[in-house]
Parts: structure tokens; sequence; C-alpha cells
């Protein structure tokens, strides 16, 4: 019975350990509550996405004019504004940036956006993009405290710098609830149905009871 | 119905041709199911229609699935954005793929519980093993077809085992891969065995197992054979037609059913990483392992036992030792009906050995499912041996401590007080 109870309180230390880890590199991820029923903060964060992050990160699984359509943008607008080469209003996000080019200058390709969010979660992102810090050991002489030794340069650093630290992490929120919409376009059309199939299957399973119900007082 | 109905009159044209009326009668409204069964009864109904569900959803994301290594990942998007309601199709096949291992385990704990698989009901027993071991394999294949990071790993993974096998493990492993590492090659035919052979198989099967069940009859949570009581006609006293009883508590089960499985894939589609995992949203990449890899959920009691092997034995290595122990974690089910040599079915009328060692086996099972879905420290190794054991036990002790232990009488009839 010792032994049990020993083993017991092994066995019950393991989730406490494993619950206190850092899932953000070394320090803890900040709280992120995404909204995606907010197309004005989405609007914000896909202008600032194609402004700062679209010369080299792709959105290669998402189509323009679905994000036009979800993000209530008119069509002409945004092919007039947010459409930078020759490309179709129905095509798929990609760059221009070859891989070969991006190699040579930055050692790396940078990698596809699109499911970023679903891959490394919201807060992930939230997080990652407040925490670059000066280190001047590093070729851009910026670290990250989400991502050690980090490729990628702090794009946005001027614009850190020219904000307070109130409309710096608006302006992440807003980017960070783009990528998470773009990650997974169809989560308000599936809440929305999923309620309609739930209210139906109560409905449902009300009249399956009551049949089964009816039957039951057969066999008694 | 009148005599000279044209329903009356169609029927009678098939019937003369077809035996549907006897086959409605010897499978729905005169196959009889004892009066006691209870919810853990439910399951093998939801279990064929969510067996139905996928191959239907399955079909569907077939018309748009391409089965390249180039073109698999994107195909998945593809169907995740721009078909319409491709998302809806997906999320059920993958929450349906979780839902059919939640349900099998239940079927199956249920059968270990009331003694299900004892004569005479061994072929019904083995052939439900043979339909989960297929549904192992239905998973793991098609877990590799959206061709992210996970799918890939877990391929490499689960094949390498196979290469574990002494003198011809590796030429083995290549000739299953088609490729020394993991690769279109190996997605092509993987897809092809998710998508033609193993369904043809578990439908078979299924076929086996049902037409077998309809031949015996179910057993009940008390284990009394109640064909042993009937009125004038052979109908058995403690029973009732399944249709329409039986079939009305299983739809009423369906709705209760439904209402969890679309609260999960409308608003929980990913199941917390454990449905569908967050690092296969990545691209399947050779040259970078992750960090963890990790299989589904309803295989993790199966690795942690793979994992717990991490020592040579006989001259045998530690990961084709550790393949063994995994494998036969999962073939020992199929010998349950000769392990148990107990003179009562059910656990209620059982001695308190087989209680504990059923227990036993269901902590077991949980922990080292758990285990199996952590990376591994040096505290969590020695749970997952101790729990190892622990699952092995119940089986391998079994016919030890069912001859031995003191049971309690058996009612002659449902109901009766002893």
């Amino acid at each position: 019975m010792k032994i049990l109870l020993f083993l017991v309180s092994i066995f019950l230390s393991q989730f406490i350990l494993s619950a206190g880890e850092f899932n953000c590199g070394s320090i803890k991820c900040d709280n992120y509550e995404a909204d995606v029923s907010d197309k004005a903060s989405l609007q914000r964060g896909l202008s600032t996405y194609m402004n700062y992050c679209y010369g080299c990160h792709s959105l290669k699984y998402s189509r323009y004019k679905r994000v036009a359509e979800d993000l209530l943008i008119p069509i002409e607008m945004y092919e007039n504004n947010l459409i930078y080469d020759d490309s179709k209003i129905g095509d798929l996000m990609e760059i221009s940036l070859s891989k070969s080019d991006a190699i040579n200058w930055l050692g790396a390709y940078p990698p596809d956006l699109t499911l970023e969010a679903r891959l490394r979660r919201p807060d992930w992102i939230y997080t990652y993009l407040r925490n670059y810090y000066p280190d001047s050991s590093r070729p851009y002489g910026v670290n990250n405290r989400v991502y050690q030794n980090v490729n990628m340069p702090h794009v946005l650093e001027d614009m850190q710098n020219s904000l307070t630290k109130l409309e710096y992490d608006r302006v992440i929120y807003d980017l960070t609830n783009f990528m998470t919409y773009v990650a997974d376009p169809s989560a308000e059309q599936r809440k929305r149905v999923g309620t309609y199939v739930l209210l139906f299957l109560v409905i449902f399973t009300a009249f399956a009871y009551m049949t089964y119900r009816e039957f039951k007082k057969d066999l008694k | 119905m009148s005599e000279n109905t044209i329903g009356k009159k169609s029927l009678n044209w098939v019937d003369s041709r077809f035996p549907i009326v006897d086959l409605f009668e010897r499978h729905l409204s005169k196959y009889y199911s004892p009066s006691n069964i209870n919810v853990w009864y439910l399951f093998g109904f939801l279990l064929l229609i969510v067996l139905v569900m996928q191959i239907l959803t399955g079909l569907w994301l077939m018309m748009n699935y391409t089965n390249t290594a180039e073109g698999a990942f994107s195909s998945i998007e593809y169907i995740m954005r721009d078909v319409e309601y491709g998302w809806l199709i997906r999320y059920m096949h993958a929450g349906g793929a979780s839902a059919f291992f939640a349900l099998i385990y239940l079927h199956m704990f249920r059968g270990m519980m009331y003694g299900s698989y004892q004569k005479p009901r061994e072929l019904i027993w083995v052939g439900g093993w043979f339909v989960y071991v297929l549904l192992c394999a239905e998973g793991f294949t098609g877990y590799v077809l959206p061709w992210g990071q996970m799918s890939f790993w877990a391929a490499q993974v689960i094949i390498s085992l196979v290469g574990s096998i002494p003198y011809f493990g590796e030429d083995l492993a290549t000739w299953i891969r088609g490729d020394y590492i993991v690769s279109g090659i190996t997605l092509s035919r993987l897809f092809a065995f998710h998508v033609v052979l193993l369904p043809i198989l578990i439908i078979a099967v299924v076929f086996f197992h049902i037409l077998a069940l309809h031949e015996i009859g179910s057993n009940n949570p008390d284990g009394i054979d109640v064909k042993k009581h009937t009125d004038a006609d052979g109908v058995p006293l403690d029973a009732k037609p399944f249709f329409p009883y039986d079939i009305s508590h299983d739809f009423y089960a369906l709705g209760v059913f439904l209402i969890i499985f679309c609260s999960v894939i409308f608003f929980f589609p990913e199941g917390g990483g454990y449905i569908i995992e967050y690092v296969n949203y990545e691209p399947a990449n050779p040259l970078s392992t992750p960090a963890h890899i990790v299989p589904s959920w309803y295989y993790t009691p199966f690795y942690a036992m793979l994992r717990a092997i991490d020592f040579s034995l006989f001259g045998i290595t530690a990961k084709f030792l550790g393949f063994i122990v995994m494998a036969a974690g999962i073939a020992i089910f199929a010998a349950l009906p000769w392990l148990d040599r107990s003179p009562v079915k059910s656990i209620k009328y059982k001695g308190i050995f087989s209680k504990t060692f059923l227990s036993l086996f269901v902590i077991s099972f949980f922990v080292l499912a758990y285990l199996g879905s952590v990376p591994p420290t040096e505290v969590k190794n020695l749970l997952t041996k101790v729990f190892t054991i622990g699952y092995f036990s119940y089986f391998l002790l079994m016919p030890i401590y069912t001859r031995y232990e003191k049971c309690k009488p058996v009612p002659e009839r449902v109901g009766e007080a002893i």
C-alpha cells in the first residue's frame, strides 16, 4: 500500500511539473484572446501584414478574394491597394521573393505564414513579436526571448520606437488577430453553422427520447 | 395493410426473388436481445454509424485530395478553404477517427467487463479484435495523408520499427516504404491502403462480426443465457425484439452522441491538439525532426509500451523487444476467450481478483495513454515500466486468478433473486 501511495504521489508530481514549463521559449506566453469577429482589427492586421511581412512571408494557401470578402473590403479597393504584382483577385497570395535569392540575402527561406497561428498558436506569435531586444552579438543587432537567435530581423523596430507601448501592443494584437483569422478562415462560419446543428440535434434527441420512452412502456 | 395495396404487391414481388421479409425478421423484428442490457450495449450501433460517416466523408475528401508529396499538404488546405463545406467534411473525418477509437475502446471494455468474449462468443470477439487491428492500420495510414510534419515523422518512426526485426528487418522496411526513407512513394501506397484495401477488409470483418453476433445473440450484464427459457413459440422470455425496442434506444443514444461529437467538431475541431496535432500544420520536412514525436492519443498506451523497453535481452535489441511488447499489447486481446477460466461471465459475479485486475488494467491503460503522450523523463520511464507490467498482468495472470477465485452464484433468469 505504501508503495502504491509512493507511486501515485510520483505520478501526480509529474503533472504539476509539466504544468510549470515555459511554452514561449525562455518565458511564459502572454495571455492572448483572438477576436476574429472584429473586422476592423482584422483589416488593420492585414494592412500591417501586407506592408511589413508580405515582402518575405507568403500566405500561399489563402486567396486574395477570400480575404477581401471575409474582411468586408470592396474588391476594387483591394485590387488597387493590396495586390502588388500582376496577380488576379482569385489567385493564391504568393510572393515574388525567390527561394535562391532569399537564401543568398537572408541565409534562409522565410516560411509561409498562412498556418502559423495554428502551428505555434496565437499567444506564441503575440508574445514573440513583442519580445525582441537589442543584442549586438547578432547580425541584425536584435535577439528574441521567445525564439533564441532567430534569423528574422526586427522588422517592426521603427514602429516600436515611434509608438507608445500600448499603441505597439495594439498593432501586434491586430496583426496576430489577422494571422489567427487567415490560419482558419472558416472559424466564424463553423461556429454559426454549429449552433444551428446543435439546436437541431437537441430537438432530434428530444423526439428520439420520447420514442424510446414510449416503446419502453411496452416492456414493463 | 390490405391484401391488394401496391406496397404489399411490390413487397411480394421482391420477396419471392430476394428474402427481404425473412432478413428483416431474422435481424430486426424477430432478433431478440436480453431485457437487461444497459447503456454499454449502445456503442456497437454508434460504431456502425461512425463507420458509415467515415466512408462518406472519406469519399468526399478523396474527390479533392492529391496523393503526392508535392500536392498533399496544399490539397488539404484547398479542401479547408476553397471547397464548399470542405472544412466540415475534413473535421468530421478527423474527429470521426477519434470518435471511432473512443467508441471501440468503450465497446471492447464492455466485452471485458461482462465476459462477452466467453463461450460461445469467441469468434465474435476475435472478429471484433480484428476490426480493431484493421482500424489501427486505417488510422495510421490516414494520419500520414495530410503530409504534415507529424504525418511524416510518425510514418518514419512506425515503419522503422519493422527495421528492428533481425536479419531481414531493414529490407522489409525498405520494401514497405518503397524507398530508403518515407517519401511520396510511401504516401501514395499508404493512400491506396487507406481508401481501398483497409476499408474493404473492415467492412467485410464487421459484416462477419455482426453475422456471428446475430447467430448467437447478445450477452448481457448478468451473463445469463436468455435462450434457455423460452415460451411455446421458442421466443426467449427475458428478451425483446431488436426492432423497435433496441433501435429506438439506439437512436436516442445517437442523438446524445451527435450532440457531443458536433460540439467538438464545430467548436473544438482540433480537440486541443489531440484530434489534429498542431505540429501537423507544418508541411513534411525530412530534414527537420520535430522536438517530440507523439502518435495520436488512441495509440499512446502502446507507444508507451514501446518506450518502456529501453534494455536489450537475450541478444534481442531494445527496439525489437519494444516492438514485440507493443504488438503483444494489441494482439493479446484476441487470446482473452482462452485466458479466462472463470465459470461465470460477468464481472458482477466474478470474484475479488477479477475485479482488482480489471481495475488495474483500466488504470494502466489510462496511465500509459498519458505517459505515451508526454516527453519521457527518468521517473516517467519507470512508471511506464510499472504500468506495462500492470497492463499485461491482467491478461497473463487471468488463467490463474479466474480459476481459483470464489465466484458468486449467477441467477437462472433476469431479475431473479439468489
